[in-house]
Parts: structure tokens; sequence; C-alpha cells
């Protein structure tokens, strides 16, 4: 057991700056691929909540089809797949689009959620007291939506960000895929794997208690409506 | 066009075999460990094994999948625990569910109102029996939803086996490509396969939450 630490104590050094570039990356990678789900899932929820049919549906079969593909499949179809239609995508941003697709199915439902907790009494009673109705979603609705999607978005992030291991299998030089390098460098892939999985630990774990905590406490006084 | 569309679909559904022993093997495991944590951490008086088991829980659910099977199969491998890619898929995956399981099935138990359990004692039912017939069958309607969701996510993740060499779905993808250069239709090929076999699943789920009256 000890000689198993001493191989730490050996190799952290060598091994912690190309760990700390590999995690930047990591983090970069996954935020950058929530921001554009955000967006997307933004766009989406609006075409499922408006009056036009056909984009109700084409948004939620957009949703519900995401939703049952797996996000490597998604990932090797871009970055392999899309250069035959003449789109040549990097392997870093082939996973931003990839984690971007895949978290808007998510995130859009969250968002979906949310906007439907608000009882519509709310939207009707402050359009009735004559607030335009850009001001009665941005003052009155989004934020009695927030304590209800805050929670799960930050639960989406966290998905999100262990997702981003996937992005190793398209040469996307994050932390799983310097691990594997760095495995085979030092033959030492116990070590080396389960550092890694405390790098992702440190940022993930934090994050889900925040978003259980969050749970929690914006729950408060609205007991009857569980947070999803 | 046709025939190379046949051949393509013949060798990615020999893949979903494989994909479907790991999901089955996975779930099998999820299930008996995720169930028996969740008793566990529920009952047990002593605070060490609730710590343990929330370690457990904490440690696979914020970690990704492939790092988990990187360490079952190269890690455990160097030091003489060698195990198939296929064995080592349905143990990672398995333990990856199992916590995910466990928090589901632990939830659903407290969930429910405590006098299910003392009216059940009561009554004269063994503690065995009360759990056995009175608390299991409500946990599992009540979680249902959250079962379904693992179902689809599990099937998904069978993906994820090919990373280590399991040869799956995507596993024979990757060789079809290099073997064929028919890129986008393999891929396209793939991704219909995948959301083909999800969807009865979930669907299945559905009218199975539907018919038990989950959320009423």
């Amino acid at each position: 057991m000890n000689a198993f630490f001493h191989v730490y104590r050996d190799y952290l050094p060598e091994w912690w700056p190309r760990l700390m570039e590999a995690a930047r990356v990591t983090a970069e990678l996954s935020s950058l691929g929530f921001a554009l789900a955000l967006v997307l899932a933004a766009l989406l929820v609006a075409m499922v909540r408006s009056r036009y049919a056909p984009l109700k549906h084409f948004a939620n079969a957009f949703i519900q089809f995401v939703r049952a593909v797996p996000l490597l499949a998604l990932l090797l179809a871009l970055y392999f797949g899309l250069p035959s239609f003449g789109i040549t995508l990097s392997g870093y941003w082939a996973g931003v689009v990839g984690l971007g697709l895949q978290g808007a199915a998510y995130v859009a439902e969250v968002l979906r959620g949310g906007l439907n907790s608000v009882h519509r009494g709310q939207r009707e009673a402050a359009l009735a007291a004559g607030l335009p109705p850009y001001k009665v979603f941005t003052n009155i609705v989004l934020p009695q939506a927030m304590r209800v999607m805050l929670p799960p978005l930050l639960n989406c992030y966290v998905s999100l960000l262990k997702d981003s291991s996937l992005c190793a299998l398209i040469a996307t030089d994050e932390l799983m895929l310097t691990a594997r390098a760095m495995s085979s460098e030092y033959f030492l892939p116990l070590h080396i794997f389960v550092l890694v999985g405390l790098f992702y630990f440190a940022i993930a774990f934090p994050l889900s208690m925040f978003s259980r905590l969050l749970a929690k406490r914006l729950s408060r006084g609205r007991r009857a409506l569980g947070v999803a | 066009m046709p025939e190379v569309f046949t051949s393509i679909l013949s060798t990615l559904l020999a893949g979903a075999v494989t994909a479907a022993q790991v999901a089955v093997g996975a779930a099998l495991i999820a299930l008996v460990l995720g169930l028996a944590l969740a008793l566990l951490t529920v009952f047990t008086r002593v605070a060490l094994v609730r710590l343990a088991i929330g370690v457990y829980v904490e440690w696979m659910r914020n970690v990704p999948a492939l790092a988990h099977l990187f360490v079952i199969y190269f890690g455990l491998a160097s030091v003489g625990l060698r195990l198939s890619p296929k064995g080592a898929a349905i143990l990672g995956l398995g333990l990856v569910g199992a916590a995910i399981l466990c928090d589901v099935f632990a939830a659903g138990m407290r969930a429910l109102h405590v006098g299910q359990r003392e009216a059940a004692l009561a009554v004269g039912l063994s503690p065995g029996q009360s759990l056995r017939c009175i608390v299991l069958p409500q946990m599992l309607r009540l979680t249902l939803p959250a079962v379904g969701n693992y179902a689809s996510q599990l099937i998904k993740d069978t993906s994820i086996a090919s990373a280590i060499a399991a040869p799956e779905i995507m596993f024979y993808a990757r060789n079809l490509v290099t073997s064929t250069f028919q890129t986008p239709l393999i891929y396209a090929t793939a991704i219909l396969l995948y959301a083909s076999i999800v969807f009865p699943v979930s669907w299945a789920f559905n009218i199975a939450e539907r018919r038990l009256g989950v959320g009423r």
C-alpha cells in the first residue's frame, strides 16, 4: 500500500503541470459546450412554445432524437463524417459542437420544465397590470423559473464536464487523452487514471454539492413542488 | 448502395449483440448492488457505513465512466487482474449504475411515509415481509421514471466500451470506416441503430409508468 503512494511522491512533480494544463482544456471545452447548449436550448424552447406547429414538432423531435443518441456517436460523426461534406472541424471544435448539441436537448428539458412550473396566473396578472410582455418574462416569469431551473442546470454542466472526456477519442488534448498518453509513457495506468479521476472529482463534486444545497434552499417555502 | 448499406447494417448489428450483453450484465450488477447499497444506507444505524456508501456513490457519479473503464481495464491489468474488454465494460458500467440506482432507490424509500412500514409491522408482518410486500413495491413504482432514464442512459453508455476495444456498435463502426471509407453512411447508420434501440426501451418504461399509475 505504501509503495502505491510512493509512486505519487516520485512522479507527481512531473505529472502535475501536464494534468493541470489538460484540466484547463477540459474546463474550457465543457464550458464552451455548455454555453452553446444554453443558446441552442433557449432557441429550442422558444420553438417548442411557439404557436407555429411545424417549428414545435421539429424542436420536440430534435430533443427526443438527440437524447436517444450516444454522445460518442455524435462526436465521431462530427469529427470524421463532416469532412466528407467539406466541413472540417478540429477535435476541439467538434467536441464543443457535439457537447453543445447533446447538452442542448437536456438543457431544453430543464428550461421547459422551469418555465412550466410558473403558474400561468403570474403571467396573466402581470399582463393585466400593464407590464409589457418582455418585462413580464424577464421580471416575473424568469426569476420564478430560475429557482426551479438552477440546480438541474448545474447538474447538466457536471454531466457535460464528465462527457467531455469522450473528446479524447477524437484527438482533443484534454484530461483523458493526456492521461492515456502519460500511461503509455510511464506504464503506471492505475496511478494515472485514478489521479485523473481525482481531477474530474475535484471539479464535479463541489458543483454537485452546490446544486444539492441550492435545490434545498431555493425550494424553501414551495414544498409542494419537488425539484427535478 | 443498398448492398453497401445492408453490409454495414449487418456488421453493426453484430456489435448490437455485444452492446446488449454489456447493457444487460451492467444493469444486473447495478440493480442488485444498487438496491443492496440503498437498503443499507437507509436502514443502517452505523454512521461509518453510510459514509462509506456516500463516498462510493459520489466517486462513481462525479468521475466520467470512461475514467472508470480505464482504471478497471488498464489499471487492474497492471496489477495482475486482467479482464476481457467486455468483462471490464460490464463491471465498470455496472459499478457506475449501482451508484446511480443507490441514489434513486434511497430517495424512493425516503419518499415513502414512515407509517407504511409502521403499519405493516403493526399488523404483524415481519420486518422482511414489510420490506418485500409493502416498502419495495411502492418504492419501485415511485422510482420507475428514474430507472427508465437510467436504462436509456446505460444503452447509450455502452458505446464508451469501444474505447477499451469491446466489439460493440461504435467499435465496428470505426473498423468499417477504415476498411470502406463510407464514413457518413456508417455513422448515420450507427446513430439510427442506437435510436432504434433506445426509443422502444423508453416507450416500454412510459407504458409501464402509465399502467402502474406513477405520479397519480
